[in-house]
């Protein structure tokens, strides 16, 4: 009984500490893959289409919606204490040093990380990765690449954006709705802010494009087992690079606030 | 020397022997056919002869290297001479015919895009596939995609092709294109060839020399006409297709006598 317990655990941990390692160093691949040659510049723009343009819509209608809520909500909490003059400068806090990266980074797990789990396994599956092998292309410089230098660079650009809308957002409550000063407001909502918060969002946004795009590929070029598997990846994508999203970014709030 | 050496090759998933102690030479021009029921290990010799798979033991050589001591980039070397094609072509689903075709061409060979397009054309033309050129893998039926996954394959201009079933799930009369089309390439690029297929009508006319896979291990490899009379009963038995006899490991189910007509 106790030997079987120790079994399985010590099987688990294992399991963990393989699947860790693999992750690392399929990711410290990608990394040295940067700089080698051939660059496939019409493969790169393809992606920056992918995770950066179409992924526009989504991030603009996201951040407005949270920034919205967040500003019903302070200006609510605020008012209870005669405070509501605050409620815009916490609007622009959050919305800078939080909401905008981390709800764009969960965002783009969901569409594009999904997306490339999902693309990677089915060529997984269809020997499709084994077919670049055989055309002497390494899969990891003409697949990881491009998605990894596309999410680290869209993801801060896409984070700028929201940061922007997230601005309109709670413009469009305090003023709009709670009848606040539009000047009061402008001046107001980066009243608490230092150029610090945004190189701190824009760290953590190259950071979770980094993320995104290393589990989304890491778990299709790994999918095994035909339609199940290729169903599987976009999703284990999903709650992975969520999670280390989440965990990522409680990390560099400790370390880029010091 | 061998330009194909495969020397004592053995390779395991986990309790599964695959192929064990195999041994095989592939000259230079020459078109060796490697038959084998499902599972025999067929498929797993040609991806060690790529560098897909490390064997357990032995090697396999490819012009005097050993593929499994190269460096990543030696080993794209001697890929770049070797043209595979796979059983279900593994054509990229997210590019064009021509895409396909000029994506070796386009990232190995720094030539003009009107080199690239009079290249594409003329292996699309030897495998039958003109015109083609801007139609995606999900417009082309079984057989339009292998002859695409073969002009892809030569492309290169490699010394050596391997062909994966090329013939499996197609019907009669397009197993025969391909294997028309095979012959066309042998005797086009004098190339050297290994042919993994099921098909007896057109293993007889590529091959020079027949070798079949018996439980992992290589139990014949002779030219056809000796293929033919070998005496081992495991050849005979895969040669009639009959399912009684020693190649399969469980008994198959006894044949039943055809009904009488009724009156």
């Amino acid at each position: 009984m106790v030997l079987t317990l120790f079994d399985k655990v010590g099987s688990t941990v294992l399991q963990a500490m393989d699947t860790a390692g693999d992750f690392a160093v399929l990711a410290g691949r990608t990394f040295a893959a940067i700089f080698k040659r051939p660059f496939d510049g019409a493969n790169l723009m393809r992606q920056f289409q992918a995770v950066g343009v179409n992924s526009i819509p989504v991030v603009v209608l996201t951040s407005l919606a949270v920034s919205m809520v967040f500003a019903v909500q302070l200006a609510f909490g605020f008012r209870q204490f005669q405070a509501e003059g605050l409620a815009s400068q916490v609007e622009g806090l959050a919305v800078v040093r939080e909401l905008a990266p981390v709800i764009t980074g969960l965002m783009l797990s969901g569409r594009i990380g999904s997306a490339m789990a999902a693309e990677l396994g089915t060529m997984q599956v269809t020997e499709q990765i084994d077919a670049l092998e055989c055309l002497a292309t390494d899969p990891i410089h003409y697949l990881f690449v491009p998605r990894l230098l596309a999410s680290a660079i869209m993801l801060p650009l896409l984070t700028a954006i929201s940061i922007a809308v997230g601005y309109w957002g709670g413009y469009l409550i305090l003023v709009g709705v709670e009848g606040q000063s539009a000047y009061v407001f402008a001046g107001e909502f980066y009243k608490l802010l230092a150029f610090r918060d945004v190189r701190i969002a824009l760290t953590k946004a190259l950071v979770f494009g980094m993320i995104i795009a290393l589990v989304g590929c890491w778990k299709g070029y790994r999918t095994q087992g035909g339609a199940e598997g290729v169903g599987n990846a976009p999703t284990s994508s999903v709650v992975t690079s969520s999670l280390w999203i989440l965990i990522a970014d409680f990390f560099l709030t400790k370390l880029l606030l010091v | 020397m061998a330009v194909i050496d495969v020397v004592n090759l053995s390779k395991a998933f986990g309790p599964k022997v695959v192929l064990s102690n195999v041994n095989l030479q592939v000259e230079e021009g020459e078109s060796l056919v490697v038959l084998g029921g499902s599972g025999t290990g067929k498929t797993v010799l040609l991806r060690n002869i790529m560098g897909l798979l490390t064997p357990d033991a032995g090697h396999v050589a490819v012009e005097g290297k050993i593929i499994a001591q190269l460096s990543r980039q030696e080993l794209f070397q001697v890929r770049q001479s070797i043209g595979m094609c796979f059983q279900m072509a593994a054509l990229f689903d997210s590019m064009t015919v021509f895409e396909n075709v000029a994506f070796g061409l386009r990232r190995h060979l720094e030539i003009h895009e009107d080199e690239v397009r009079a290249r594409v054309e003329e292996c699309l033309s030897m495998v039958g596939m003109k015109g083609t050129e801007h139609l995606k893998p999900a417009e082309l039926s079984g057989g339009m995609k292998r002859r695409v996954g073969f002009a892809r394959a030569i492309a290169l201009k490699p010394k050596i092709l391997l062909f994966d079933e090329p013939t499996t799930g197609l019907d009669p009369v397009m197993t025969d294109v391909i294997g028309r089309v095979i012959l066309d390439l042998k005797h086009e690029l004098g190339v050297t060839t290994i042919t993994i297929t099921h098909d007896l009508k057109s293993a007889f006319e590529i091959a020079d020399r027949i070798a079949l896979l018996f439980r992992g291990e290589c139990i014949a490899c002779q030219a056809p006409a000796d293929f033919k009379v070998n005496p081992n009963p495991v050849v005979q038995q895969f040669l009639r297709g009959d399912a009684d006899g020693p190649f399969l490991q469980d008994p198959p189910p006894p044949k039943r006598k055809p009904k009488e007509a009724h009156a």
